[in-house]
């Protein structure tokens, strides 16, 4: 297993990404390597950098360009070095899908078409333009839609459906994208506790089912301990803690975050507190 | 000591009523300057009140015998205005986007909004003189002039409903490897069409009034017309001309904002 983990290309490459925006760095001096086939949560307070970390993975925001600026690279190839995104940034983003925290569906086009434009990659422009998707992609759009628990919903408009089914919606769109990685931001920030568990375990099990490489961007320890079995966890654009979730215990948070550890540990609206404890039982 | 506080709570701050006193002073100012210049005389009104009530008498009743070459005239002012939008609506799709600072990069979007300016700077009227010289006298020449006019007007409108969407869905599409191209169609063109088939509406509306006058220097239709029997002091029929053209107004607005509502 280690000696083909040491062969392995990494799925993501982080090397000493830095990011300055007017006032704070978000990101100062990002190292980090992850496997294919891994799921990892990356927690951290608000404005601790996680979101803009995984922008930057995608491609979705570039680095300081100064001399200390570093690079990112996915499956191998460069996604983005010293402040400039590769020339072939959108070849390597099909391979990549995203999840948003507010879902960024378009709510006026139906479920099918937004789960279709993760086919939009590698389709010609002449199909992509005239809307005249392949047979074989409605396929495994309407697959993609069954997988994730909403074949009802795909000739609704996407606005019409309620938050966690926009958001499975949009995880439908990375499969049909036959995404690699999936990164997820904040997936579930937006959700009630009942959408979220589904979710989280909608991408578990994708992890689990097709070895895809999963990132996810969390709030909430819980939801890192419970479907992550390793955590990266962020301070102020640095990285505090990278290893297994169940290392993760209160005190180590507390050591990490301080005060800020309450945020991390607070229950999701009530019936998270059952999360809560076992969490600490495995941790403990 | 108490009251004092209470009544001086219930009035606006003082830096307030001297704003609003100052600004209603610019405004009466603004007013007086421009009387002289535009030579208002409201005396004019009453002394000349008898002539005009003749000159008015003369509009009664109107004289309907060629009704007939009206509507078909009519009718030629509706294609003028169909034309005129449709080829304005086709060609503000493009310069709208290239206007907008969300799609175009400064270096194009400023000199595609400044030459869009111009063709909204200079009125129908002035383009159908042009055109009528360019293309001869009618109907082309109107259809020309409308779509000169309203592309600038129609670009300026849906680049604001571009810089105006949620720029969201637009990152989920580019997040899948999607080009410039397919952000456009399926993250932008989607959110801004109820606005862009509402301001086409509403331009329809607006070059139905135009097609009317750009007849006036030549360029077809009902314009044609009104102009000839005006000059020739027909106003028994000038009052029918005008009659139908408000008929047909009226209708094309009542029609084309119930179809708005639709779109909003």
């Amino acid at each position: 297993m280690t000696k083909a983990a040491k062969v392995m290309v990494p799925a993501i490459k982080v090397t000493r990404l830095h990011k300055t925006f007017n006032c704070c760095k978000a990101l100062d001096g990002v190292s980090l390597d992850i496997n294919p086939g891994e799921m990892v949560a990356l927690i951290g307070a608000s404005g601790s950098g996680k979101s803009t970390l995984l922008r930057h993975v995608a491609g979705l925001a570039v680095g300081d360009s100064s001399a200390q600026g570093g690079s990112v690279e996915v499956m191998g190839r460069p996604v983005q070095a010293r402040g400039r995104l590769a020339t072939d940034i959108r070849a390597t983003r099909a391979r990549i899908g995203f999840v948003f925290q507010q879902f960024n569906l378009v709510g006026r086009l139906p479920v099918m078409t937004n789960v279709l434009t993760g086919a939009l990659g590698r389709l010609p422009l002449w199909r992509s333009l005239t809307g005249l998707f392949p047979l074989e992609d409605r396929e495994r759009a309407f697959e993609a839609l069954t997988r994730v628990g909403i074949p009802e919903t795909a000739w609704q408009r996407a606005s019409t459906l309620s938050g966690g089914q926009q958001q499975r919606a949009a995880i439908a769109r990375t499969l049909v994208q036959r995404a690699e990685i999936i990164l997820a931001d904040e997936p579930i920030a937006s959700l009630d506790p009942e959408s979220s568990r589904r979710v989280m375990e909608t991408l578990a099990t994708i992890n689990a089912e097709d070895k895809t490489t999963v990132v996810v961007c969390l709030h909430q320890v819980d939801f890192a301990i419970r479907y992550c079995p390793r955590t990266i966890a962020l301070k102020k654009g640095q990285i505090v803690f990278d290893g297994p979730s169940a290392n993760l215990t209160p005190s180590t948070l507390r050591d990490l975050y301080g005060a800020e550890a309450d945020e991390l540990t607070a229950p999701i609206q009530g019936s998270a507190s059952y999360i809560t404890d076992t969490a600490l039982a495995v941790a403990g | 000591m108490s009251t004092a506080i209470d009544t001086a709570r219930l009035s606006p701050p003082p830096r307030q009523s001297l704003v609003k006193l100052l600004a209603w002073g610019v405004i009466f100012a603004t007013l007086a300057w421009s009387w002289s210049g535009a030579e208002i005389r409201p005396l004019a009104l009453i002394k000349d009140g008898a002539n005009m009530g003749t000159f008015l008498a003369d509009f009664f009743p109107p004289n309907f015998h060629d009704w007939r070459y009206y509507l078909e005239e009519m009718v030629i002012t509706l294609h003028i205005a169909i034309w005129g939008t449709a080829l304005a609506v086709v060609c503000a799709i493009p310069f709208g986007l290239l206007c907008a600072e969300n799609v175009a990069p400064a270096w194009i979007n400023q000199p595609v909004r400044r030459l869009m300016d111009s063709f909204r700077a200079i009125n129908e009227m002035v383009f159908a003189m042009l055109f009528v010289v360019a293309v001869g006298l009618g109907p082309f020449a109107g259809v020309l002039a409308l779509f000169v006019h309203t592309t600038g007007i129609l670009a300026k409108l849906f680049s604001e409903a571009v810089e105006a969407i949620d720029p969201r869905p637009v990152e989920g599409i580019r997040a899948t490897g999607a080009n410039l191209l397919e952000e456009i169609v399926y993250g932008i063109l989607p959110q801004v069409m109820p606005l862009w088939i509402s301001y086409s509406l509403y331009r329809f509306e607006s070059n139905v009034r135009s097609a009317t006058v750009v007849g006036m220097v030549g360029a077809g239709g009902i314009g044609v017309v009104l102009w000839e029997i005006i000059r020739g002091f027909y106003f028994a029929e000038t009052c029918a001309v005008m009659l139908i053209i408000i008929a047909t107004v009226s209708i094309i607005d009542i029609a084309s904002s119930r179809l708005r509502k639709l779109f909003i």
